[in-house]
């Protein structure tokens, strides 16, 4: 699988390498994007929802078909208070996923059913063993060493710390001191969930679609392993859709939605548009792309207005 | 002793209660981590000399989640170009810049032997001296100084660090005589000018990432945003006057931490006691007067603050939890060149 990842990333690189971006628009053809059609509808999407932005990235990582200070968009911090493994249930249970793409067991979900209200059924709300387990090694050790921190002499000293503690700081009246975190959690008190996210949106020149990025925070502030990341991901797309990678522009592993299929189902949501007698424009393209990275990533509040109904299944 | 609740009872508040701000938090992204490690192998090698940095934050914009300072890659000084930070940053909206410096060491022992509370009181000092000279009427950034100690152990790929958010202290504390949503200070015509006037200024890239104005509404309700620099033109007028600043806190019972500088050069500088803040927070990226809020507060002038060697305490290093604790971060997985081989092979 690894190995196989490899040699398509490899093959990608070199297309890549050796064709020029796309320049003739096949947005209503093939559903996908131009690099200029990226930028138009990038622009619309900042001046729309101003919580993205434009980045520029590292100049060693410059994408030189791109614009140098248009080369990906992010948001940072977005809330995602629970979940998605632990909210499937309530969205088999509300019944209102569309399949648009049945081909074969791939098939992306179009929307989902608006979650039932469960704060009362407290089994449906009950964390995975993982999310359980950081939460509970963090309580013991105050420091949020989990992350790679292996070796057992890393764990800092806090002695060294504390015995010369600054006394002013302790006393200070004027500082809010708050409870260990200082997120609000909205349900159970004692199962700390939320979690923060940076996303963000790269072009992808093979597949000529936009892909998607996350970058997961814990409640504590501390980078999550990008395995994590996997349980804010629908189930149906964790181990397969959403895949661990470099990122082109940041550093590290990151999780990310794997643009495969994205043309194919973009061209689906503009069939279901234009059959209904919506005629789609191109720099609203990223509005329906996020729509529909929604029902892969259910929990994750980012922002994405929609100017039009995407039709009757919408919510 | 301070209370251990994260929100005081909205009726204390109403009586005239101590002026309690909610911590700044802050976030390091992994990239920051892998450029600190390239420059200080390829440039720094063992100079312990403090580096310039740049934070970045922005207003509250979602619910439930305080934003946070923000330290990314391009926080550090670009090796190649000898641009400073600060200058390179203006005008994104979603990335205010911060001015900030940081203390590496070569060693753990040298890390833990800081003295923390004089490099503290070293930021802190500079405040106060921005605040006297009128610098920050120019800039006011520089209300939000901020540090970052750190032990970078290039051979495990771990980082220990703490962050601190200088305040200067003042005697006797502020008293907050009462905080609620803008919405309900303001008529529905002011609060419809001020969102606009907000809005305007957080889009136009002259003035989107100045955390810092002053609000001035005339009696046609009509509200007009104005940087610090122009508070002699709004003394003299009879407007309604408003100091607001970006507040990264989300809680609806107390303001953020940027505000307790801000109120300590307003009292200072412009010797006001009596002062009327707005939190201007957003939803979605747009200015929300619902979220954001207005309160007033009292703050007298320091006893000593006439004596020629005036010194104010400082305070803001970062808790982890309840503890003044350094946070810890290994990554080696991603940047132990061994390791990425064998993950690669």
């Amino acid at each position: 699988m690894v190995l196989k990842q490899k040699f398509h990333e490899a093959f990608k690189g070199t297309v890549e390498r050796m064709t020029g971006p796309r320049t003739v628009s096949a947005f209503k053809e093939k559903g996908v994007l131009s690099v200029s059609e990226f930028v138009l509808a990038g622009d619309n999407l900042v001046s729309k929802c101003p919580t993205w932005s434009w980045e520029a990235g590292e100049p060693s990582k410059r994408k030189s078909f791109l614009p140098p200070d248009k080369q990906y968009l992010i948001t940072r911090n977005v809330p995602c208070l629970r979940r998605a493994i632990s909210v499937e249930a309530e969205y088999d249970a509300a019944g209102g996923e569309v399949l648009i793409d049945n081909e074969d067991n791939d098939g992306w979900l179009a929307t989902h059913g608006k979650p039932k209200e469960t704060k009362s059924e407290e089994e449906d709300d009950l964390p995975s063993m993982e999310t359980l387990e950081i939460s509970k090694g963090r309580a013991i050790r105050s420091i949020p060493s989990y992350f790679g921190g292996e070796e057992e002499d890393d764990i800092p000293d806090m002695a060294d710390f504390e015995d010369s503690g600054n006394l002013v700081e302790a006393d200070d009246p004027a500082t809010l001191q708050t409870p260990y975190f200082v997120t609000h959690e909205p349900e159970d008190e004692n199962i700390l969930r939320t979690r923060t996210y940076d996303i963000s949106i790269t072009y992808d020149k093979y597949y000529q679609t936009p892909r998607v990025w996350l970058t997961g925070y814990d409640e504590s502030r501390m980078p999550l392993r990008p395995e994590l990341v996997l349980d804010d991901v629908s189930q149906d797309h964790a181990h397969k859709t959403v895949t661990i990678e470099d990122h082109p522009h940041l550093p590290g592993k990151h999780a990310s939605v794997h643009p495969c299929r994205h043309g194919a189902v973009m061209k689906k949501i503009i069939d279901v548009l234009m059959s209904r007698g919506v005629e789609p424009e191109v720099d609203k393209y990223l509005f329906l792309f996020l729509k529909f990275m929604a029902s892969v990533i259910p929990t994750i509040e980012y922002d994405y207005t929609m100017d039009f109904d995407l039709g009757s299944s919408s919510s | 002793m301070a209370s251990r609740q994260a929100s005081p009872s909205p009726s204390a508040s109403m009586s005239g209660s101590l002026l309690q701000f909610d911590r700044f938090q802050s976030l390091v992204d992994v990239g920051f981590w892998h450029r600190l490690s390239v420059l200080k192998l390829d440039t720094l090698g063992i100079d312990q000399s403090p580096v310039p940095l740049v934070g970045f934050f922005a207003p509250h914009s979602r619910a439930h989640v305080s934003n946070h300072l923000n330290l990314l890659s391009e926080s550090l000084p670009d090796p190649v170009k000898n641009a400073s930070p600060l200058e390179t940053h203006l005008g994104n909206r979603n990335k205010c810049p911060v001015p900030g410096i940081l203390y590496n060491t070569n060693t753990l022992e040298g890390f833990k032997e800081l003295d923390r509370d004089n490099l503290l009181q070293i930021e802190a000092n500079k405040i106060l001296a921005d605040i006297q000279s009128g610098r920050v009427e120019e800039d006011s950034t520089l209300l939000l100084r901020f540090l970052v100690i750190s032990f970078a152990d290039l051979k495990t790929w771990s980082f220990r660090y703490l962050f601190a958010f200088p305040a200067l202290v003042v005697d006797p504390p502020a008293t907050l005589l009462s905080l609620q949503p803008a919405t309900q200070i303001l008529s529905a015509e002011e609060a419809e000018s001020l969102s606009a006037a907000c809005n305007e200024w957080r889009s136009s890239s002259l003035t989107a990432g100045i955390p810092f104005f002053i609000v001035s509404i005339n009696s046609d309700s009509r509200a007009t945003l104005r940087p610090l620099k122009d508070w002699e033109f709004c003394q003299g007028d009879q407007n309604k006057l408003l100091f607001g600043f970006y507040d990264p806190c989300h809680l609806k019972t107390n303001p953020g931490w940027p505000l307790r500088n801000f109120l300590t050069f307003i009292c200072l500088r412009w010797k006001l006691q009596k002062i009327r803040f707005l939190c201007y927070r957003e939803r979605l990226g747009l200015a929300n007067l619902d979220v954001s809020l207005i309160g007033d507060a009292l703050i007298s002038i320091p006893k000593d603050f006439g004596e020629p060697q005036y010194i104010p305490k400082a305070v803001g290093w970062e808790r982890n939890g309840n503890k003044l604790a350094f946070r810890h971060i290994c990554l080696a997985e991603s940047m132990d060149p061994q390791r990425l081989a064998v993950s690669a092979a």
